[in-house]
């Protein structure tokens, strides 16, 4: 009888080599194990997993269901980089002759090999209150009809599968294991900017917490990582200008954002000296004084007389307040370009020296508690 | 000689000076003629991205609008945030033309000429590290770097999002390396060095944004690297001015001299210290210049 994954008559195969990382929560005990397999030219990174797993290796652990995408289970790494195993075509990277490094997901703590303890990231979900409140307790008598142009706000927050790739590499969460992550702050963008939900406040005020909106470090890994086309970072965006659209505009990164306003449209570019005493406050500032003159001594702080003035800087100040007066502030400004995946495909580059696969990150042995 | 319109943003005016004194240094000597823009603005960092998406988008298409007429093709950025910010808003401008025309309707309202989107935004390192502009650069950089481990830092916004920014893969980033190599320098490989500096949360969110720091600095440390260098002056002000506070919140003093891009080639290519300026660096620049025997 035929495995499912053999070559159909006359198709073609491949050879497709694979470095996992194995590991053992209840042991401790990690190996990077190399696989060979014959597979259909056609094959997944899941396909070659389950052909290890039938053929080779019953005892290799990971997650799997839909198998097309839609079900967020098979997120892993691949040469350090986020995937869905069901996305990855193994074709070229196996006729390239490159064996890429498997490994689990990252932030999160590893159960066995590729499996992941998703409990953390669920639990950041549920903490965003991900269902719908619409300020009633009865349903009203009539339906609430929303256009597409309100639902296109939302559009990409809600193609979200939750497979957690976007997570994987977060670096805020690396430093602060609390950051809310892309994940669920996208998904609080996905009921934020809902024109149903009336909660938009009390939500922004949750989500400001100490590990939420501008505990991002805007490294962009959770846009470049997501299978799906989410772009979580640009959610995390639209809720940092609601937030300041609806007045919650208290915490440090707000104010530092809103500095950046201000110095604009008075001088056109940044008053970088007055930057530390408007995000922080004067108290704060002040203790920041020693740190302060030892940069100063090297022209680090430019003294903010005379200012640094930009011509013409009246034309950017009129802009603001034109602008303003078109009320397409809060996420309503946030301009995407793309409805889902926008994707450029990187070829090696010929002849230049590129990094070891087993060197970037996320490559390196998982951790027992992730 | 190549006329590009020149953009150095709010840090190389102020407190990085020495990186707009090492890239107007530097670019005759790798065919860029550079057309200073008087009455540009800030490109708003990312924070006005998200304080007022709007007025970000509008102010950065006054910046392209004029670029476009000085009659530039190019506009040169030197910062990683100001390359996204301006690359994002043209890349929303060109790809939608009803965008577009209410954008350049309200620049002209205000007096600013429309912009119709022919201006392409490339940062320096794209600049040498390909092209005429790498050739030149291997001409140039007679003096060189034998000798010198260097590890590259290319920080976040230079490669991601790549579907904005689309120079090289994010993940297998070549072009400092190439930069390095071509000026007898030697690349140190080390994870961190396409992960985050921390620098956007510095001042709101101090603690996570050192967890963030320590990372290519260690590493590079590790990996045996006499220098680090960044094309982002915002990642150049957190590695350099921001050691001290790791070393109090870490007890370790890793002491390590970051270089932005222009001045290690600008070193390569004989550039004065009055063009350098390695005097207004926090870390010591010292070691790697003696190493040089500069």
């Amino acid at each position: 009888m035929h495995s499912e994954l053999a070559p159909a008559p006359g198709s073609t195969t491949i050879d497709v080599a694979l470095k996992i990382w194995r590991y053992d929560a209840e042991t401790g005990e990690k190996e990077l194990k190399r696989y060979e397999v014959e597979a259909p030219d056609w094959v997944t990174l899941l396909d070659v997993l389950d052909i290890i797993k039938d053929k080779h290796d019953g005892t290799l652990a990971y997650r799997k269901s839909c198998r097309m995408m839609i079900c967020g289970s098979c997120g892993m790494r691949m040469d350090g980089a986020a995937v869905l195993a069901c996305k990855t075509r193994m074709y070229d990277i196996a006729k390239s002759g490159h064996v890429p490094v498997i490994s689990s997901m990252g932030n999160l703590p590893v159960i066995k090999d590729l499996v992941v303890d998703m409990d953390p990231f669920w639990g950041k979900i549920r903490r965003m209150k991900p269902w719908l409140d619409p300020g009633y307790e009865e349903p009203l008598e009539k339906e609430r009809i929303v256009s597409q142009q309100q639902t296109n706000v939302i559009h990409k927050e809600a193609l979200c599968i939750m497979c957690g790739c976007c997570v994987s590499e977060c670096n805020s969460m690396e430093s602060d294991p609390e950051f809310f992550g892309p994940a669920a702050l996208a998904k609080g963008m996905r009921f934020v900017g809902d024109v149903r939900d009336q909660a938009d406040v009390a939500r922004l005020n949750d989500y400001n917490d100490e590990h939420g909106i501008w505990d991002c470090t805007r490294c962009y890994f959770c846009n470049e990582r997501c299978p799906k086309g989410v772009d979580p970072r640009d959610a995390i965006a639209k809720l940092g200008a609601e937030s300041i659209k609806q007045g919650v505009d208290q915490d440090w990164g707000a104010k530092h954002a809103k500095w950046f306003v201000t110095s604009a449209k008075t001088t056109g570019w940044l008053r970088e000296t007055e930057l530390v005493p408007k995000t922080q406050g004067v108290v704060s500032a002040i203790k920041e004084t020693k740190f302060a003159l030892a940069l100063a001594k090297h022209g680090k702080v430019p003294p903010p007389i005379p200012p640094h003035v930009a011509a013409r800087v009246g034309e950017a100040r009129k802009l603001y307040h034109l602008v303003k007066a078109q009320g397409r502030d809060g996420a309503l400004g946030i301009v995407q370009g793309e409805h889902a995946l926008g994707r450029i495909e990187f070829s090696e580059q010929a002849g230049v020296k590129t990094s070891d696969p087993e060197m970037r990150p996320g490559v390196e042995p998982p951790h027992a508690e992730g | 000689m190549r006329r590009v319109a020149y953009f150095k943003g709010c840090l190389a005016s102020l407190s990085a000076k020495e990186l707009d004194s090492s890239t107007q240094a530097l670019a005759p000597k790798v065919g860029l003629e550079l057309v200073e823009l008087e009455t540009v603005t800030c490109c708003g960092a990312g924070d006005i991205h998200e304080a007022e998406p709007d007025y970000y988008l509008h102010l950065n298409a006054r910046i392209l609008a004029y670029a476009e007429a000085a009659g530039c093709d190019t506009l040169l950025t030197v910062c990683n945030v100001c390359t996204l910010n301006l690359r994002q808003a043209n890349w929303q401008l060109k790809n939608d033309e009803d965008l577009r025309d209410r954008v350049s309707t309200n620049l002209k309202r205000v007096g600013v000429p429309p912009y119709s989107g022919n201006v392409e935004v490339r940062h320096l390192l794209w600049e040498i590290a390909e092209g005429e502009g790498y050739e030149l650069l291997k001409q140039s950089a007679h003096k060189g770097l034998k000798g010198l481990k260097i590890a590259p830092f290319y920080g976040c916004q230079i490669l991601r999002p790549s579907k904005i920014l689309g120079f090289e893969d994010p993940d297998r980033p070549w072009s400092l390396e190439r930069i390095i190599e071509a000026c007898g320098g030697e690349a140190i490989d080390y994870p961190a060095k396409i992960k985050c500096c921390g620098f956007p949360i510095i001042q709101a969110r101090e603690e996570t944004a050192l967890g963030e720091l320590i990372q290519p600095i260690e590493q590079a440390k590790e990996a045996g690297a006499d220098v680090i260098v960044t094309p982002c002056p915002l990642c150049h002000l957190s590695l350099d001015a921001w050691q001290s506070k790791l070393k109090k919140a870490t007890g370790k003093d890793f002491a390590m001299p970051i270089l932005h891009l222009s001045q290690l080639v600008g070193v390569a290519a004989g550039l004065e210290e009055s063009e350098l300026k390695f005097r207004r660096h926090v870390v010591p620049v010292t070691p790697v210049l003696e190493k040089l025997e500069v």
